[in-house]
């Protein structure tokens, strides 16, 4: 589907129009084999994945994945030394996110902190084609949504680190582009502005924006991300969406469950030796269920090792997943 | 369309440019003091003349003083020294007064009293001296024009076989020198403000922000832009003020008529023209070595960027020979020619086609300069804490990343 920008009507109030963009043919952009190196260090050895329209993808990763190698050819401002970026719009193919179509909230922050704050947005929404009435219109429209409408006249350098990051975020997108690449959009922000930055990203999302963020704030990306990629050491650790991810981690749930009186430990690794368990305080064993195994069977079993007293059980989050592949991973490359 | 684009992007770059740095309150503030400055030498110079146009001189009986002075008049007194100078002292009755004593080889020395010390006092020793050296000829028996001839017994006057060039002292000269005075604080201002403009950018991270929606090509382009209006700004301004000093001193101080003479009409678009391409080219230039300088308290390269300012120690230098082949290729060299050229017009005559031939040069140069900066640039200002080495920046210059 096409996405196409249509021209807002100069107003002279503030209104929550973020009507600019139509659902048209689909794009879809495509990574494939892509490899960048820096001197002796290889930033990305092989990744491929693809981004669809009007999702949420979100790149996850530890410091030095290569996420930020990733995000720059991403927006085209290196190159890939091997394999290819492409994006069919408009009728032409493109080897990076078209500068008009994109916004984007860099890793390196920065606006001009002697100028006030309205001045900066309006800057940047000019520099990115929107006339000055209407880039006036929704700077005042966002700091308001966002609860700094009253400090636009202020330098930008005198407000909070966290509101400046606000700033920078409604810089990203005051022009509604089509492809939105947000780095760390959380970092900086309390709970309720990480909240309000979540809303931000869902109503973008629902207007036919399509966002690439790079968070390491799983509980925000596992709410949001439509699909997501995980990387180590420049290499795919998984790719897709939740539910498929924790089918690849194999695992689905976590089960507590505690018992009466000690059970044998023996017994118990006998027993549960195709399950993932790990035994605390002689009574209380932790499972990791996958979605094949049944819950019939475990229950069996579990009613043989001795009297259950409670259990509970809870989905595996993506905050564990996370932590569990890196590790594997980590593993695999060492071994 | 998309030119349209680039164009606008562009004068949007060069304006915030331009406005980063102008401050108006400031322009308004050394305006006035500017002005409040040449009321005040105005002022000075009024009260001290003591509003007086002729000043009142006692001399001793001793003194002939025969001719006459629109500014002072000599009385002989026969008073003792000690009255006069309580004359001079309390009753204001006189300005100054003149003793004489002659020493044994003949020759005499004046002592002038004064209440204290006065402008008007160095034109009193000049008339007294005419009227000394008149009335010494006339004791040898001299005529005033014989006196003449005695001060200024030769005058000169140069002839060169190489005819083009132009009489000494011409106003083509003062205009040239002028021009490159006026080049040399224009490239200055760029130079500071370029630094301080693209390095703070850097420092302050808004590189990739502003590379994911203008091209480096736009950005070099208005901030160049932006910093050539600083320059030409720079340039009007003390020019202005070498013409407002001119007057004031030569009208409010010396009483004359405003002759603006000294400047050579004809000779000034020329100049014009080859200072905007040397701005043009200085700025460029260093745009783009300023855009590799990482840390600006620590980096070698501040001093590559002091380069631009070779070009008008070259032409200084082989000024003298404006014929000879040194400051004759210089005049054609892009790279020099917005200085050498001027200079060489405003020492000789030359046919039109010479500077215009050194125009459509430097005209090219400012085509491949633009385009082997933005490069330049785009690499230098993507790289963070390391900057490039000498050898990366001349391939980048020569063919890109």
């Amino acid at each position: 589907m096409l996405l196409s920008r249509t021209k807002l009507p100069p107003k002279r109030s503030i209104a929550p129009h973020i009507t600019f963009c139509e659902i048209g043919n689909s794009m879809e952009l495509i990574v494939d084999k892509v490899k960048k190196q820096y001197a002796k260090v290889t930033a990305i050895k092989e990744l491929s994945f693809s981004v669809k329209q009007g999702e949420i993808f979100a790149l996850l990763g530890p410091n030095g994945a290569g996420k930020s190698s990733l995000v720059r050819m991403l927006t085209g401002f290196t190159q890939p030394d091997a394999g290819s970026i492409s994006l069919h719009f408009e009728g032409k193919e493109y080897t990076s996110i078209p500068s008009h179509t994109l916004g984007y909230l860099p890793e390196d922050r920065g606006l001009y902190p002697e100028k006030s704050v309205i001045k900066n947005l309006i800057y940047f929404a000019q520099l990115n084609g929107v006339h000055k009435p209407v880039a006036d219109e929704q700077a005042q429209y966002w700091l308001e949504r966002f609860e700094l409408l009253d400090r636009k006249n202020e330098q930008l350098k005198t407000l909070s680190k966290g509101n400046q990051q606000k700033v920078q975020l409604i810089s990203a997108v005051i022009h509604q582009p089509k492809w939105v690449i947000l780095d760390e959009p959380f970092s900086g922000l309390d709970p309720i502005n990480q909240e309000k930055v979540v809303t931000f990203l869902s109503e973008l999302k629902a207007k036919g924006m399509t966002v690439i963020l790079s968070a390491h704030q799983m509980a925000m990306v596992e709410k949001l991300a439509d699909r997501m990629l995980l990387m180590n050491l420049g290499e795919v650790v998984f790719y897709g969406s939740l539910h498929d991810i924790q089918q690849q981690a194999n695992t689905s749930v976590e089960l507590s469950v505690q018992f009466s009186q000690p059970i044998d430990q023996l017994q118990s690794a006998k027993l549960l030796s195709s399950t993932k368990h790990s035994l605390l305080n002689d009574n209380v064993l932790h499972i990791s269920l996958n979605a094949s195994q049944s819950m019939n069977q475990l229950l069996n079993t579990l009613t043989a090792l001795g009297n259950l007293q409670s259990m509970h059980s809870k989905k595996v989050d993506l905050h564990q997943l996370y932590l569990s592949a890196i590790e594997n991973h980590r593993g695999s490359v060492n071994a | 369309m998309l030119k349209n684009k680039t164009l606008q992007q562009t004068w949007l770059v060069t304006s915030w440019e331009f406005l980063h740095f102008f401050k108006w309150k400031q322009e308004v503030i050394s305006k006035l003091i500017m002005v409040g400055f040449a009321l005040l030498v105005l002022l000075w110079q009024h009260l001290n003349n003591d509003q007086q146009s002729i000043y009142n001189i006692a001399t001793s009986p001793d003194i002939h003083l025969t001719e006459k002075s629109e500014n002072f008049t000599f009385t002989s007194s026969t008073k003792s020294l000690t009255q006069l100078k309580e004359e001079l002292a309390n009753k204001q009755l006189w300005n100054a007064i003149l003793t004489e004593t002659t020493h044994s080889n003949g020759t005499k020395k004046i002592t002038i009293y004064s209440k204290d010390k006065q402008s008007w006092l160095v034109d009193l020793q000049q008339n007294l001296h005419q009227q000394y050296s008149l009335n010494y000829a006339e004791s040898l028996g001299l005529a005033s024009e014989q006196l003449s001839t005695l001060k200024q017994p030769v005058t000169f006057n140069s002839q060169y076989l190489d005819t083009n060039i132009k009489a000494e002292n011409s106003s083509a000269t003062t205009t040239a020198m002028g021009m490159i005075i006026l080049l040399a604080i224009g490239i200055f201002t760029s130079f500071g403000q370029l630094f301080v403009s693209i390095t703070g950018e850097k420092q302050q991270r808004v590189t990739e922000q502003l590379y994911s929606c203008i091209s480096p090509q736009t950005w070099i382009d208005g901030k160049i832009l932006g910093q050539m209006l600083h320059a030409i700004k720079a340039m009007a301004t003390a020019s202005i003020t070498a013409v407002l000093a001119y007057a004031f001193t030569r009208v409010v101080i010396h009483g004359n008529p405003i002759d603006f003479s000294i400047i050579d009409w004809s000779l000034l678009p020329w100049l014009a023209i080859f200072a905007l391409f040397g701005v043009y080219l200085c700025t460029a230039f260093m745009a783009a070595i300023a855009a590799a300088i990482d840390d600006p308290n620590h980096s070698a390269k501040t001093s590559i960027m002091l380069l631009p300012l070779l070009p008008m120690v070259i032409t200084f230098l082989t000024m003298d020979g404006a014929s000879n082949w040194p400051l004759t290729f210089l005049s054609y060299f892009p790279l020099t020619s917005f200085v050498a050229m001027p200079v060489r017009m405003s020492l000789i005559d030359l046919p039109l086609w010479q500077p215009l031939f050194s125009l459509v040069l430097i005209l090219a140069l400012c085509f491949w300069i633009r385009t082997a900066a933005a490069r330049l640039f785009k690499m230098g200002m993507t790289m963070y804490g390391k900057e490039p080495s000498v050898k990366d920046m001349m391939k980048w210059l020569v063919k890109g990343s």
